[in-house]
């Protein structure tokens, strides 16, 4: 016995209690979605729908212009986890499996960065980045992604650690050179460990809220987060065409946790422990 | 001597060889954060609108800050929801992740159906849970108030009140009641499965002998729990109360949406997070931006390092010291 656990019925009753707080407000989300407008604002606390209406949802990705946004938003994802890996892959390598000088201070530096606020580089940032003439360009999202990120560093780092010497030591002896191992051994054997990483930057890219607040001005390039803020502003009274809206921008991320929840939670209990 | 250069030489070449490898990460730190950070602290201490150069004005900014938090206006207020929200927050997220963790460590079936519920809120993008709990947290047509009124309670005001449940002065004061903040503390529990996983995980790594020792001693659950459990917990919540400090003091897009991005209700949701972006982006006033800015940052600092000294008072040292 691993340990004790109270009598069943208790514990599958507290079980099911929380879990249905849990659960639902994603629930009531789901049905104020699928709701008539005139429905929602006569009696807004009736469960079922009288009438379900799925158009609702056709309604909210002609109001705005979904797809536009949706493009965005894929391309700011797949830009931004293809520069994080690049860039965060080398760092960790150099980190983990390179000797140098200053090693430890500069990894503690590296650290040292997740501490600081955005805010406090937030304006000369912008300033920095509209003089590229990155402004309103979903370039001004993506291109920093190809400068690193500590957190990525971090987790990529702790993986490569755990690959053993030996391998690196057997390939140098064979001529390999560093950028050799990197690519034809270190890479290979972290398939978890990058998509981990990779997993985690698209999710953030995708909630990324406050960078096109920041950098976006054309409602043309704005993301599907940034656009269901617009969305929400000016149809504040449409609570059912907002929760499908809502519901057609969390249903990927969700999907996404379904199908890859052994990745997520690794992450974050790696992340999570090993600090 | 020709040993030191040789040691020098080796050094040298070591550099050369993992400098292309952190060249990406190096610019990425030197442009954006290095550059920034101290542009940021000069800034700090200027008039700078960015249409004309910054002008520099001594400790204005700070004193301004100072007066304003004196007073109670507007910075004041900021550090005050600021912190409430953190101080807040964060225990309770402890709390709760820990039992909800806890929980899930009973050896009973459906324990991954459970794990996915109650972690499933934590993957909803900020931008749709704070839409989403606007419309449950309606006061009129939202559910919670129905249920609540159901059960023989009156509906609180949640977005549309300032009232402070954690302040206990309200209750003298007559003004006691669930206001903007306590809803986003609400919002920020419901996505605590982050925390959760990871006190699951630490869970696992317990010695299962501990737990048959402190059985043969007579030990019931509550005191498992508290003797055993918890202690070896300890540096897994320390962990996520410092990251949970600094994420809750930074919360800006759940505010930002809940707020109207300003404050809303009379200013009860003005976070510094929120007002560094008002100061900088609606007033263009970057100075200042940049002295708000960096008080948040000194808060910051000032309370990990309150923590770090604290954590030899209560964090369990696997050495064995407290064991």
């Amino acid at each position: 016995m691993r340990r004790s656990s109270p009598p069943w019925f208790v514990a599958h009753g507290l079980l099911i209690a929380a879990a249905s707080l849990f659960a639902l407000p994603l629930v009531w989300m789901l049905l104020s979605s699928l709701k008539p407008a005139a429905e929602l604002a006569a009696d807004p606390h009736r469960v079922f729908p009288r009438e379900w209406r799925p158009a609702n949802y056709l309604d909210a990705v002609t109001t705005m212009p979904y797809f536009q946004y949706l493009l965005n938003s894929l391309v700011l994802c797949a830009g931004s986890v293809i520069g994080t890996l690049w860039s965060c892959s080398l760092a960790a390598y150099a980190f983990s499996r390179m000797r140098w000088p200053g090693r430890n201070a500069v990894f503690g530096l590296l650290i040292a960065t997740m501490l600081l606020p955005w805010h406090v580089t937030m304006v000369p940032k912008f300033l920095l980045i509209s003089e590229l003439g990155l402004y309103n360009t979903l370039g001004a999202l993506i291109a920093p992604t190809f400068l690193g990120d500590a957190f990525s560093i971090f987790l990529l780092r702790q993986f490569f650690l755990t690959i053993p010497e030996e391998l690196s030591e057997a390939a140098r002896l064979d001529g390999c050179t560093e950028w050799g191992i990197y690519w034809r051994i270190i890479l290979p054997l972290s398939g978890p460990a990058l998509a981990t990483v990779a997993l985690f930057q698209f999710v953030a890219a995708w909630n990324d809220f406050s960078g096109p607040l920041l950098y976006l001005n054309d409602p043309a390039r704005f993301t599907l987060a940034y656009g269901l803020e617009q969305f929400v502003s000016s149809y504040s009274s449409q609570t059912n065409l907002l929760m499908a809206a809502a519901v057609l921008f969390t249903l990927p991320i969700v999907l996404l946790f379904l199908f890859a929840q052994r990745t997520f939670i690794r992450g974050i209990a790696t992340s999570g422990l090993k600090g | 001597m020709e040993h030191s250069t040789r040691h020098r030489r080796r050094q040298l070449r070591q550099l050369t060889a993992a400098l292309p490898f952190l060249a990406p990460w190096l610019i990425g730190f030197a442009t954006l954060i290095a550059y920034p950070f101290i542009a940021s602290l000069f800034w700090s201490f200027t008039s700078y609108d960015m249409l004309s150069p910054p002008e520099f004005v001594g400790v204005e900014n700070y004193r301004r800050l100072a007066e304003e938090f004196v007073r109670g206006e507007r910075f004041g207020l900021a550090v005050w929801n600021t912190v409430y929200f953190a101080l807040v927050s964060v225990p309770l997220s402890i709390v709760l992740g820990v039992a909800l963790a806890v929980m899930l460590s009973w050896n009973i079936r459906g324990r991954a159906v459970y794990r996915t519920l109650f972690f499933l809120p934590s993957v909803v993008p900020a931008v749709a849970s704070s839409v989403l709990w606007l419309w449950l947290l309606d006061p009129q047509a939202g559910l919670v108030n129905y249920l609540l009124t159901g059960a023989g309670l009156s509906g609180p005001g949640w977005f549309n009140s300032t009232a402070e449940a954690a302040w206990p002065l309200a209750w003298f004061r007559g003004t006691w009641g669930f206001g903007s903040k306590d809803a986003l503390v609400l919002m920020s529990l419901w996505g605590v499965g982050n925390f959760m996983i990871i006190y699951l995980a630490a869970l696992g790594d317990v010695p299962v002998q501990l737990y048959e020792a402190a059985e043969l001693d007579g030990a019931g659950p509550l005191r498992r729990f508290w003797h055993v459990t918890l202690p070896l917990l300890t540096p897994v919540i320390f962990f996520n109360l410092v990251m949970g400090l600094i994420h809750a003091v930074q919360a800006f897009t759940q505010v930002y949406i809940v707020s109207e991005g300003q404050g809303a209700p009379a200013g009860s949701t003005l976070m510094l997070s929120l007002y560094v972006f008002l100061a900088a982006f609606k007033y263009l006033e970057m100075g200042y931006a940049s002295a708000i800015a960096w008080s948040m940052f000194v808060l910051i600092v000032l309370a990990t390092w309150g923590l770090f000294r604290s954590s030899r008072y209560w964090v369990f040292d696997p050495s064995g010291a407290r064991l």
